[in-house]
């Protein structure tokens, strides 16, 4: 069994040269942090995961983990795969180490406070410490000034934090003033601050001198994990579980003064804990590691590094550079960013260009544009578009350096009453589209074809417009154009036949429709992604190859979802496949990489209210944007660095795993995770490497997911507390990116659930007309259910209780010609319902079937159980089930009490009912609760994870259990399991908890 | 979550707070005694409750020891803990780290000469989320807990601790196997079943007979038990050279683990801690929400919340 990849909490990492080396599980990755190459991935350590890294100037790295800790050759760790016979161990835990000035020893400081000097070879050459101070330690950390001027910075639990000589063994400071367990102290370079932070969410920064409290720095909203003075000591910047760094500046300019401002705030981490950080000081980059996995770049310069980022000008600067006088209150109305920069007008009708080269120009003055005024525009054709409330258009095109206007057409829509929204797009290579609206409900919807070169209008079209409809958006494709209103509703007009629109309503619960962008074509039909200002984003399958009036579903929604807070105003794929979108969160604009869930840039412009506009430039965005009367620009640089050296997975315990087995996709295989962070994650793995991609991240459960399942080829249920199951199709046809839509929700029992699906199970109904669900409750609940696929709707078939206890797993089992609910309480028991004759279907011995084609539901009370067979000695929390080749069906179990049962069951001929016994058990088939158990090698094999992080393979043939293999996995809280056998017979088998680990297992 | 929707969901607390207990755990201990009995021995009386507060544990001691017994002579309760624990009748309390030799000398001195006769821990760290280092806490909590044990516990006595069965719960075992002749892991129905939580129950005290423990306060944990060569993974460093220089350090291997035996207590009729139960509307004694026995403590970061309320931690800059 080997260990193809795992990603999962990185604890450590540091910038050496050009280097980034990170803790990564055991092992350390080394990355170039330019190009974002991984160099090499090397194992340090057997079991324990890296905590720490040091670095020295002789080339040699310390790595600490627990109480291991390993010297290693930076050669040896940029080129081998392992260096096992390196690891060392001592009796403590290490919470710290460092090298000696001259790098010829380590010290080490152990959690109960006490150095060890140790030498290259791993003698002892000495244990100091200070006297009565041996109490545990959570941090520390060691400040070597010079050859004989080392300090220890011991955090401790009560007693805040001890600064000590390491030569004289005598106690500095204690400096107290935290409150709760100090989490991590460091001493600046310079010897001049020591910065701290504890459980109580402060930073407190020092003087090292004279042990004097400096100035506290709140600011983040959990606990904090680690500090790093930088530039010289004139910053410094944490990293918290709140999942953001922050950088804090150290102003000195009054000796009297010395304080710790808050400068910035990266949002760098998903849902829980960002545990490192580390910063380039040359380039002003930072390194994060998080329980997400994610090892994460953050520009500390991101709004400076270019020196144009920012740029603002006051109607008073634009009307003396332009040398037009403004008039009292005059503003500005309008602008449209293009390559040679901008064209705006202001509220008294003066059109005016800004270029980088040359500054603000006027251009012209047209009094219709007096007061009302939009401007649009085509950026690469240097069209600018400008259309008043009463009708009347004008449209200019520009010269490349907007020098001069090289043409010039206006026109007045006199078929409208009104307008009060114009809307221009790209049409073709050649033309472009003027979309006209008018408030009065009984006008048309006016569509202006208009040639990108002459400006002159060639065709003019004036649909119909649907009732309750005000557009917001527009995409054109081939000959179509989409039209996205409030409503969350969707129009699409043929530019070809003219006829009346194909309207799409409420396509999410949001108002207005934010944007409409073409995707990719599949099958024929051709993908949008629709996004609303609510934060609904979905994407549509739209089949243009025949009449949409003439087809029965021409739109299907084929994915859905919503974003984590805000407003939405736009979304796109970018070229690597991501999810690009872009909006507002109370006074922030945020761009945000909706794939990978990070953050791209953002910035306090003030809130969504004001006018502003994101275009794409050669080299990122610019937004523009006006605020107390000033025109903004700001600048987002496309990144010289890469965003992230590796992409992690969820930032809390996965707690279910679902591999999509009935088909390969791009070389591997789709799966589903289901978080305590109360997403799923929908990803693939390759099957050779074990890389991980992430789609999507679905954010419908309210609370921490138990259980998923794909359920057959495009249906996937997912369950979790507030008596959430979600019912998703997966649309696989594209082979860029799987989609996933919410198709119907599980009735609850009452209006405020508060009950938790722990487990369910699906018999599927012949001819694919429906399903049976099986769900059990936290309040030993047992319901079974119909899906009717015809109107996709849940019908309550049974329902009852088991006891009062918790209920843990379910499954429905078809054995000769009956079916059973089985399931597992708490309390250790299996439990068998034959339900068989209480469902209106015929339970064949191969199938179960429709009786008639209406379907009576008549919901009943589960029948009493048939069998209670006791297993365990607490909660069974592992179930599987299989058919053995005599026809016998066989349960295996595995607890709560490290016990792993297999029981057979028979069908008593004479009662009908069924038998059953434990025909293996062993007690302790694990040092701690077993937590999943799957079958592989076509039943031969049994595999367990427990909470002791052994994976195990169990030979279950002749009803015995015999260990065949067994494996340390580093997913802590190893909590869920899937596996897939491929053709080849080799298994692949996922493992996760607080990460996931894709383990290979060959053929036997 | 509103009190009285906890309420519901948890009938230990409810529990707790009808029998006056201040927290749920009063039954964890309740439930382990229900197996094992330790509390109900008439002889019993010298306890140390480690890691006490807010202190249903040490009610449940006071009650068993001091409630309707006539000989109370010599009996006595000590309590511990980082917190602060309100007055508990015929408890002493100490507010104090275990993991801090000072604060094990406090304790001794208390016992003076004599021995005690229970010790038990029911010590949890503030979890980081590090799951490593969390479990490593929480076996250091224990292992200062056995230290103390090992000063202060008589001949045959009785030692239970929290436990975190997580990846090296294993080597635990194995280390208290060579004090205890039997070790139990023990899971009371009132202990979430979803949580790692277990209680390990050390019974009859039988240290190596040539071992003398001693406590001195310049030394840690590990090394108090270095002294017992089986008992600490690391033996080359127990050579009996004081300053332990030039000791080689040891190469990774495995260390020593056995797997001890599981029992579930409390007895299926109990409830069950993982179970959502619900109120029976008709008792109107059970519908109305109880106040809390003991109010919450004051967490570390109350001044961050409080500036959070007041706005003063927004990410705007
Ligand atoms: C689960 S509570 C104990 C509950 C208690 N048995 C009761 O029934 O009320 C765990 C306690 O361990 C304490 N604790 C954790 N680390 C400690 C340490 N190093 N020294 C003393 N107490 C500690 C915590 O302060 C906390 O009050």
């Amino acid at each position: 069994m080997k260990e193809i990849s795992h990603y999962g909490p990185s604890l450590c990492s540091k910038f050496h040269e050009k280097l980034v080396y990170v803790g990564y599980g055991s092992s350390i990755h080394v990355y170039d942090y330019h190009t974002g190459d991984i160099i090499n991935e090397c194992n340090i350590f057997h079991r324990n995961k890296v905590h720490h890294i040091r670095i020295c100037t002789a080339g040699y790295a310390l790595i600490c983990g627990m109480k291991s800790f390993s010297v290693v050759k930076l050669d040896d760790l940029m080129s081998c795969s392992e260096v096992l016979n390196n690891e060392r161990v001592i009796a403590e835990c290490i919470i710290s180490g460092e090298f000696s000035y001259e790098c010829t020893q380590l010290y080490l400081l152990t959690c109960y406070n006490e150095v060890m000097v140790i030498d290259f070879q791993g003698k002892i050459i000495s244990r100091n410490s200070v006297y009565g101070e041996r109490s545990l330690l959570y941090s520390g950390s060691i400040k070597v000034m010079s050859k004989d001027e080392v300090y220890v910075n011991a955090g401790t639990v009560m007693g805040g934090v001890l600064i000590w000589n390491l030569f004289t063994a005598h106690m500095m400071h204690n400096l107290v003033g935290h409150i709760g367990s100090i989490f991590h102290v460091t001493l600046s370079d310079d010897g001049g601050f020591v910065a701290s932070c504890s459980d109580d969410r402060s930073i407190r920064l020092w003087d090292f001198k004279t042990g004097s409290e400096l100035s506290i720095g709140w600011g983040h909203t959990a606990r904090i994990w680690q500090l790093k003075f930088f530039n010289d000591n004139k910053n410094l910047i944490s990293i918290s579980e709140d999942c953001t760094c922050r950088v804090w500046s150290i102003s000195t300019h009054s000796e009297a003064k010395i304080e710790l401002v808050q400068r910035n705030v990266f949002e760098v981490h998903l849902t829980k804990n960002a545990w490192s950080i580390d910063v380039h000081d040359g380039d002003m980059i930072a390194v994060s590691t998080g329980n997400d996995g994610r090892i994460k770049l953050t520009d500390l310069q991101l709004a400076s590094r270019h020196g144009d980022e920012q740029e603002c000008f006051s109607v008073q600067d634009i009307s003396r550079s332009t040398g037009t006088k403004f008039e009292n209150g005059e503003i500005i109305k309008g602008f449209q960013w293009y390559e040679f920069g901008l064209v705006a007008v202001t509220s008294l009708g003066n059109i005016l260009t800004y270029t980088t080269n040359n500054g603000w120009r006027f251009q012209m003055n047209n009094t219709k544009f007096i007061s009302y005024c939009y401007v649009n525009g085509v950026s690469d054709e240097n069209v600018a578009v400008f259309s008043n409330n009463s009708g009347h258009i004008m449209m200019l095109k520009f010269n490349d350096d907007a020098e001069d206007v090289i043409a010039k057409s206006e026109y007045h829509a006199s078929e409208l009453s009104k307008t009060n929204n114009c809307m221009v797009c790209k049409y073709g290579s050649s033309h472009f589209l003027i979309l006209l609206e008018s408030p009065n409900p009984k006008d048309v919807f006016l569509c202006l074809i208009v040639n990108s070169a002459t400006l002159a209008i060639e065709e003019k079209i004036p649909y119909s417009k649907p009732h309750n409809f005000s557009s917001s958006c527009v995409e054109v494709y081939q000959d179509n154009v989409l039209v996205g209103s409030r409503y969350s509703t969707l129009a699409i007009y043929s530019l070809k036949s003219g006829s009346n629109p194909y309207v799409v309503r409420r396509i999410n619960p949001g108002d207005t429709t934010t944007s409409i962008k073409y995707i990719e074509t599949v099958g024929g039909k051709a993908i949008f992604s629709v996004t609303n200002r609510d934060g609904y984003y979905n994407f549509i399958k739209i089949n243009f190859n025949l009449d949409l009036h003439e087809q029965d579903t021409p739109v299907t929604v084929i994915h859905s979802n919503k974003i984590v807070r805000g407003f939405l105003e736009h979304a796109y794929m970018d070229s690597s496949g991501d999810y690009i979108i872009h909006g507002f969160k109370s006074n922030l604009f945020y761009i945000y990489n909706e794939t990978k869930g990070y953050e791209i840039t953002s910035e306090a412009c003030g809130g969504a209210h004001r006018q502003w506009r994101l275009s794409s430039t050669s080299d990122g965005w610019i937004l523009v944007y006006i605020k107390a009367s000033n025109i903004f620009f700001r600048r987002f640089h496309k990144r010289a660095i890469p965003e992230t050296l590796r992409d992690g997975i969820h930032g809390r315990e996965i707690r279910d795993i679902a591999i999509k087995k009935d088909k390969m996709y791009n070389k591997g295989y789709l799966f589903c995770t289901g978080s305590e962070d109360t997403s799923i994650k929908l990803c693939h793995f390759a099957k050779d490497s074990g890389r991980v991609t992430t789609f999507w991240t679905q954010r419908k459960h309210v609370s921490g997911l138990q259980r998923c399942a794909f359920i057959n080829e495009d249906l996937f249920i997912s369950s979790s507390a507030r008596e959430e199951l979600l019912l998703w199709e997966v649309d696989t046809e594209s082979l860029e990116r799987p989609f996933m839509n919410l198709r119907q929700v599980l009735p609850t029992s009452t209006t405020n659930p508060d009950l938790r699906i722990m487990d369910f199970s699906v018999q599927f109904i012949e001819n694919n007309v429906g399903f049976i669900l099986a769900a059990v409750y936290s309040d030993s609940a047992i319901k079974a259910w119909f899906f009717d696929m015809r109107n996709s709707t849940f019908h309550l078939l049974l329902d009852g209780k088991y006891e009062t206890c918790c209920m843990l797993n379910v499954c429905l089992v078809q054995y000769q010609e009956n079916l059973y609910v089985v399931t597992t309480p708490t309390d250790g028991h299996l439990v068998f319902y034959n339900i068989s004759n209480c469902i209106p279907f015929k339970i064949k011995n191969q199938s179960v079937e429709l009786i008639s084609d209406e379907v009576q539901i008549l919901s009943s009370a589960l029948p009493n159980f048939d069998l209670k067979l006791p297993v365990h000695q607490s909660g069974i929390k592992a179930l599987a089930h299989a058919i053995d080749s005599s026809g016998r069906l066989k349960f295996y179990t595995g607890g709560d009490d490290n016990a792993i049962g297999i029981c057979t069951m028979t069908i008593e001929e004479s009662t009908g009912k069924i038998e059953g016994h434990i025909s293996a058990f062993k007690p302790n088939g694990a040092a701690s609760t077993i937590t999943s158990c799957g079958l592989i090698d076509q039943g031969k094999f049994l595999v367990t994870t427990s909470v002791d992080q052994l994976v195990k393979v169990w030979d279950i043939s002749k009803d015995k259990i015999s260990l065949e293999k067994s494996q340390y996995v580093t997913v802590a809280d190893t909590g869920s399991s899937d596996s897939i056998t491929t053709e080849d017979g080799s298994t692949t088998l996922l493992i996760g908890g607080v990460g996931l680990s894709i383990f290979q297992v060959p053929c036997e | 979550m509103g009190k009285s929707s906890k309420d519901k969901r948890d009938l230990y607390y409810r529990k707790a707070k009808e029998e006056g207990y201040r927290a749920r755990s009063a039954f964890k201990l309740l439930q382990l005694n229900d197996q094992f009995h330790f509390l109900d021995d008439p002889n019993l009386k010298r306890v140390v409750d480690l890691c006490a507060a807010p202190g249903s544990w040490s009610q449940v001691l006071s009650r068993k020891l001091f409630e309707g017994q006539k000989d109370v002579e010599g009996r006595k309760i000590v309590a511990v803990d980082l917190q602060k624990m309100s007055p508990i009748d015929h408890v002493t309390t100490i507010q104090a780290d275990i993991t801090h030799p000072k604060t094990l000398n406090r304790i001794l001195e208390l016992f003076g000469n004599e021995k005690a006769d229970f010790v038990c821990s029911d010590g949890a760290p503030d979890v980081t989320g590090l799951h490593d280092l969390d479990e490593y806490i929480q076996q250091q909590l224990i292992m200062s807990a056995l230290q103390l044990t090992c000063c202060v516990l008589k001949r045959n006595g009785t030692f239970i601790a929290k436990i975190f069965r997580g990846r090296d719960i294993d080597m635990l075992y194995s280390q208290l196997g060579y004090l205890f002749d039997k070790i139990v892991c023990a899971k009371p129905r009132s202990s979430r079943g979803t949580s790692m939580e277990a209680f390990i129950v050390c019974l009859s005290y039988n240290p190596p007979q040539d071992w003398e423990p001693k406590l001195d306060i310049n030394q840690s944990t590990e090394q108090f038990f270095e002294k017992i060569p089986s008992l600490n993974g690391i033996s080359e460093l127990s050579i009996d050279d004081q300053s332990h220089t030039k000791a080689q350090l040891p190469s990774w291997s495995l260390e020593e683990r056995s797997i001890a035996e599981f029992m579930s207590c409390g007895g299926l009729d109990s409830f069950d801690s993982d179970a959502t139960y619900h109120i029976d509307a008709d008792d109107s004694r059970q519908r109305e929400s109880l106040d809390p026995v003991q109010s919450p403590t004051n967490p570390p970061y109350k001044e961050a919340l409080e500036l959070k309320r007041r706005g003063k931690l927004t990410r705007a800059i």
